[in-house]
């Protein structure tokens, strides 16, 4: 690995570089996916199922043609290619070909010349359903003569979409070690991402082919999606990403539905189509957190070693497979925790039922199972009478343990430098006495403390290695600044400043010299989806490539610019190592390359270590590494009420090598604040597979007040040598450790255990009677 | 949304009239605009009545303050004449959020007449009352005779608020407001309790309660103001009272809560009057 010269100028790597993307947004200058209007444009809405589980008897559209400003309709019979939205497998339809599987379905679309034309046509649909047997519930799904909603050819058995298993030691022989036991069933409800910008594309029919442009995560699996339904070869279909106001997963597949339906429009009436979601619609019928049910049994021994781990566990999948397949396996691997457990026993089980598909969502399947395993450790520890965080510190993972799936880790593992650390700079002892002092004091309020430890398996691991790539492309102008085209998107979370930094770092020009072009599929090769907090080690990688190979070409035209075998470099200027006035800037050497007719374009690749997996047993090295983190939080319950507030949170991140400390600050107290929403407040009631009120009047996520002032955020950095100047991903983990650590507090200050999400008041003043 | 026209009226009459004609007042839009997106409300237009002198201003009156249905939250709590009533402006604080604050009023959220209203539980503790315009002639009733149900008022076609006039209260009373719910701001009550107790040599002398979201309309437990009168604020004094409060209540069961729970917070709420003997 050859790195540049070293010392000529300041490292960027590591500084707090401002977001690139801020100013724009600030000023209101970003142009959305909403903001885009094309000449001949027209709006499309898609008219829905409004039953769970029916035949479609009639599908009258006349009223909805003849209605006013409508420019057309289109169906099943409009789509030129197959009516498959193909994901991870090919269960879903486009448009429902004569059965509805769940309210929301799309059915049909209608075009019109605005938004309101499109919706009030839209009404005027007439279906005709045969109502068919419909479960809701993951357990009714998988009873003996449950309806079929699942398709044979996308599932395991039955309405079961998956069962996965790991197998590891003897877990009879594990507990019969056990000096005590701890049992417990969690339930947690769906998570919306309640993104600032709901979901919108722009479908545009040019040269033979198809633009879309829209809020995405993963544009090459809505390229993918777009040829297939339109019959066209994928170099034909050309997906731009418009800024994206946020994803956290859920413009993981859902954008690949949304392009299609209005692709299909657009080819059909030859003109622009905007398809964009208001909210309601937008959480009604979009992805969310799966839905679970997880009974867990954990067995140590008297000074706390754990033995044996069991763990069943099932999520609502929806009535297609989509992503759910992918997020039971992350669910599956990250079940037993980030502790060394000789037997372990899980199986995972993702169930069809007549509800929304569930999809992606940050965490991505673990944060169910963490707040089981992390609950699992508290109740295991006031029964061993232990300190929490001494319980998990004798049982976290460290270089050279195996973890539950068999993996020997070999480098990079910070659990342990993370659980010193929080308690360090949470003061825990004297945090604790505060605690209790403040509970003698008080008559009506309960403070408590919550600990939370987790490993992340970064990337998209053994279930997905082909997707675990990323491609860049470097190109350097005569002036002397760089464009640089990536395949992977900033939805947020800070992507674009960080792979400014690697590329500006590994060229050795400032920041300001380089700009990312927008995502465009027609300018790079396929580099995966962004998701799995994979972008800054795989996409780094790749921007990390090219740069390096941009840096020998222009060290070579530095060589030649000063005849001169060697040179040293003072600022942003090459020089003569003998003649210090001879040097030549940045910019004159882009100048001179151009002149001379160089290449100054680089492509770099990379591609993530190898990972294996071996379904039956569930052995395997899962991910090529794991990132770690260690929450607490401090809560304060209403014993009269059972409000919960979160006073205090310290966060403890090994997440390698901090490209950024500013913007993974940033990514911390975020992932703390949707946490806190999840542990506490956010749910979304639904009946017979209808979501009973689908907007933020009811679905209540934190506000600046509910998030504490007082949050510390700490990074020991482990640094992995596969990844960029030893970084490793960090997006997903601060939300996968902060819910559990609120979850332990809230059981901690009102001595009962919750043992279902959201801890609302209601449920929190049964834990108050119940711990009393 | 296709937003109905918006009429600004030349001058109060105007504005009655146009009232008259099934145009819909608006000033904030903080509830209107939201029933209107829903369709639950079709008004064949919107008059602007926000910037009419006669709804607007703060003012000191005879032994109470008036204030203009179009004062926003933001103008009446930080306007010199509501120093005098605490308790409004403890309530009007907790309110939505500063953007809602500065748009909303407090007119709109009488009319709107919710029992959730977090603005209309001090109007109910102060014995407020509701001057109303129309073509015929002016009127003025109680806030607890003008709020009928949950959305529903005593305001008859043609007619609208003009202001809201608020007694002073007798010095030396303790204001209480807390508002229950799962999250600090932008927040529906699901339950409240705003209170103004007078302690005199330890005992309760005179005690206003006004519970918001446990009943069809905000409500005033008499009985159990009643009770209070005598007694201490200790916890254990009103933990004697905390069942008749939560049998006083009505609640309902919706998606935020029970009414199980409502019911039991009702009365837990009593035994926060506590907090008042020491502050």
């Amino acid at each position: 690995m050859t790195r540049r010269s070293g010392g000529e100028s300041d490292p960027i790597v590591g500084t707090p570089v401002p977001r690139l993307d801020a100013e724009a947004k600030v000023r209101g200058e970003a142009r959305y996916a909403d903001d885009l209007a094309f000449a001949g444009m027209v709006h499309v809405k898609t008219i829905r199922s409004e039953r769970p589980h029916a035949r479609i008897v009639r599908l009258d559209l006349s009223g909805v043609e003849s209605a006013p400003g409508v420019v057309g309709i289109a169906t099943v019979a409009d789509i030129p290619g197959e009516n498959i939205v193909p994901i991870i497998y090919r269960d879903m339809p486009l448009l429902a070909a004569g059965v509805v599987r769940y309210v929301g379905e799309p059915l049909a679309l209608v075009a019109a010349e605005t938004r309101d034309a499109a919706r009030e046509a839209a009404a005027r649909a007439r279906v005709a359903y045969e109502d068919l047997p419909a479960v809701f519930d993951p357990r009714d799904a998988l009873a003996h003569g449950a309806p079929p909603i699942a398709r044979p050819d996308a599932a395991d058995e039955g309405n079961a979409f998956n069962h996965m298993v790991i197998r590891k030691g003897d877990v009879a022989q594990g507990f019969a070690q056990a000096d005590v036991i701890v049992e417990g069933e969690y339930e947690v409800g769906y998570q919306e991402h309640a993104y600032l910008e709901p979901q919108g594309v722009v479908a545009v029919p040019e040269d033979g082919g198809m633009t879309v442009y829209g809020t995405l995560q993963c544009p090459f699996y809505v390229q993918n999606a777009v040829a297939n339904v339109l019959g066209l070869p994928l170099a034909r279909v050309r997906i731009v990403q418009t800024c994206t106001g946020g994803g956290f997963g859920g413009k993981e597949d859902v954008p690949s539905h949304l392009a299609a339906l209005a692709a299909v429009v657009a080819w059909k009436l030859r003109r622009p189509a905007k398809l964009v979601l208001d909210r309601s619609e937008d959480i009604a019928t979009t992805s969310k957190r799966h839905p679970g049910s997880i009974r867990y049994r954990t067995g140590a021994r008297r000074d706390g070693t754990l033995t044996a781990v069991e763990v069943e566990f099932y999520y609502n999948a929806g009535a297609y497979q989509t992503l759910s397949s992918a997020v039971l396996w992350r669910g599956l691997v990250h079940a037993p925790g980030p502790y060394r457990i000789p037997n372990v026993k899980v199986d995972a089980y993702s169930v069809a039922t007549n509800t929304v598909p569930c999809g992606a969502f940050r965490g991505f399947g673990s944060p169910q199972v963490i707040f089981a395993h992390e609950s699992q450790m508290d109740e295991l520890a006031r029964r061993l009478g232990m300190d929490p965080l001494e319980l998990r510190a004798k049982n976290a993972l460290r270089v050279g343990d195996e973890t539950a799936t068999g993996q020997v880790l070999t480098e990079s593992v910070g659990l342990g430098a993370c659980l010193a650390k929080a308690r360090e700079i949470s003061r825990w002892e004297e945090v604790q006495a505060e605690v209790a002092a403040f509970n003698r004091r008080e008559r009506f309020k309960r403070r408590g403390v919550g600990v939370s430890t987790v490993m992340y398996g970064v990337g998209m691991g053994a279930k997905a290695p082909l997707l675990d790539k990323a491609g860049a492309y470097l190109k350097l102008e005569a002036d002397g600044s760089v464009t640089l085209a990536v395949g992977t998107t900033e939805m947020g979370q800070g992507a674009e400043t960080v792979l400014v930094q690697i590329a500006a770092d590994g060229l050795g020009v400032p920041v300001g010299m380089v700009r990312v072009a927008p995502v465009d599929t027609s300018r790079v090769p396929d580099s995966g989806p962004t998701v799995a907090s994979r972008t800054t080690t795989v996409q780094g990688m790749a921007v990390l490539d090219a740069a390096r190979r941009l840096r020998l070409r222009i060290e070579d035209a530095v060589r030649a610019i000063l005849g001169c075998p060697t040179f040293t470099v003072a600022g942003h200027r090459f020089c003569h190592p003998q003649d210090p006035a001879r040097s030549v800037s940045f910019a004159e050497v882009a100048r001179w390359m151009w002149t001379r007719n160089w290449d100054m374009g680089v492509t770099g690749w990379a591609e993530g270590k190898p990972v294996d997996w071996d379904p039956a047993t569930g052995h395997g090295n899962a991910y090529f590494v794991y990132s770690y983190a260690c929450h607490i939080a401090l809560v304060e319950v209403d014993l009269l009420t059972g409000e919960t507030r979160v006073n205090r949170f310290w966060a403890v991140h090994d997440s390698g090598r901090i490209v950024n400390p500013a913007t993974a600050r940033g990514q911390v107290i975020g992932g703390i604040a949707q946490g806190i929403g999840y542990a506490l407040m956010e749910e979304l009631p639904s009946r017979d597979g209808r979501i009973l009120a689908p907007s933020f009047t009811s679905y209540h996520i934190p506000t600046a007040r509910d998030v504490p002032a007082g949050i510390a955020v700490a990074f020991v950095e482990a640094p992995y040598s596969g990844g960029p100047f030893g970084a490793k991903g960090l997006g997903e983990v601060p939300l996968m450790a902060s819910h559990a650590a609120v979850a332990n507090a809230v059981s901690s200050a009102t001595g009962g255990r919750l043992r279902a999400y959201p801890a609302i008041p209601e449920r929190v003043l049964d834990l108050v009677a119940k711990g009393a | 949304m296709d937003l109905p026209e918006i009429v600004r009226p030349r001058d109060l009459a105007d504005a009655v009239r146009l009232t008259g004609e099934g145009g819909k007042p608006l000033v904030g839009g903080t509830d209107l605009f939201v029933r209107l997106r829903k369709g639950a409300e079709r008004p064949p237009f919107l008059v602007y009545v926000g910037e009419l002198p006669e709804l607007r201003g703060i003012h000191e009156t005879e032994g109470g303050v008036e204030i203009g249905a179009a004062a926003t939250h933001v103008e009446i709590l930080s306007a010199p004449a509501t120093a005098q009533l605490p308790i409004l402006r403890l309530a009007l604080a907790t309110i939505g959020s500063p953007a809602l604050r500065h748009m909303g009023t407090l007119g709109g959220n009488v009319v709107n007449a919710s029992p959730a209203g977090d603005g209309l539980v001090p109007l109910y503790l102060l014995g407020a009352q509701v001057n109303v315009v129309g073509p015929a002639r002016e009127r003025s009733l109680p806030v607890e005779e003008f709020v009928l149900g949950p959305g529903r008022t005593a305001l008859q076609p043609g007619e609208l608020i003009r202001s809201l006039t608020i007694p002073l209260p007798r010095d030396g009373a303790h204001p209480y407001f807390r508002k229950v719910g799962r999250r600090q701001a932008l927040l529906i009550a699901v339950a409240s309790l705003g209170a103004l107790v007078w302690v005199e040599d330890g005992a309760v002398r005179e005690a206003r309660l006004a519970l918001g979201s446990v009943a069809p309309t905000v409500l005033r437990p008499r009985e159990v103001e009643r009770a209070l009168v005598g007694r201490p604020l200790t916890v254990e004094a009103l933990a004697e009272l905390r069942d008749a409060l939560s049998s006083a209540v009505r609640p309902i069961s919706d998606l935020r809560a029970s009414a199980d729970y409502r019911r039991r917070v009702s009365g837990n709420l009593l035994l926060d009057l506590s907090s008042l003997a020491s502050g």
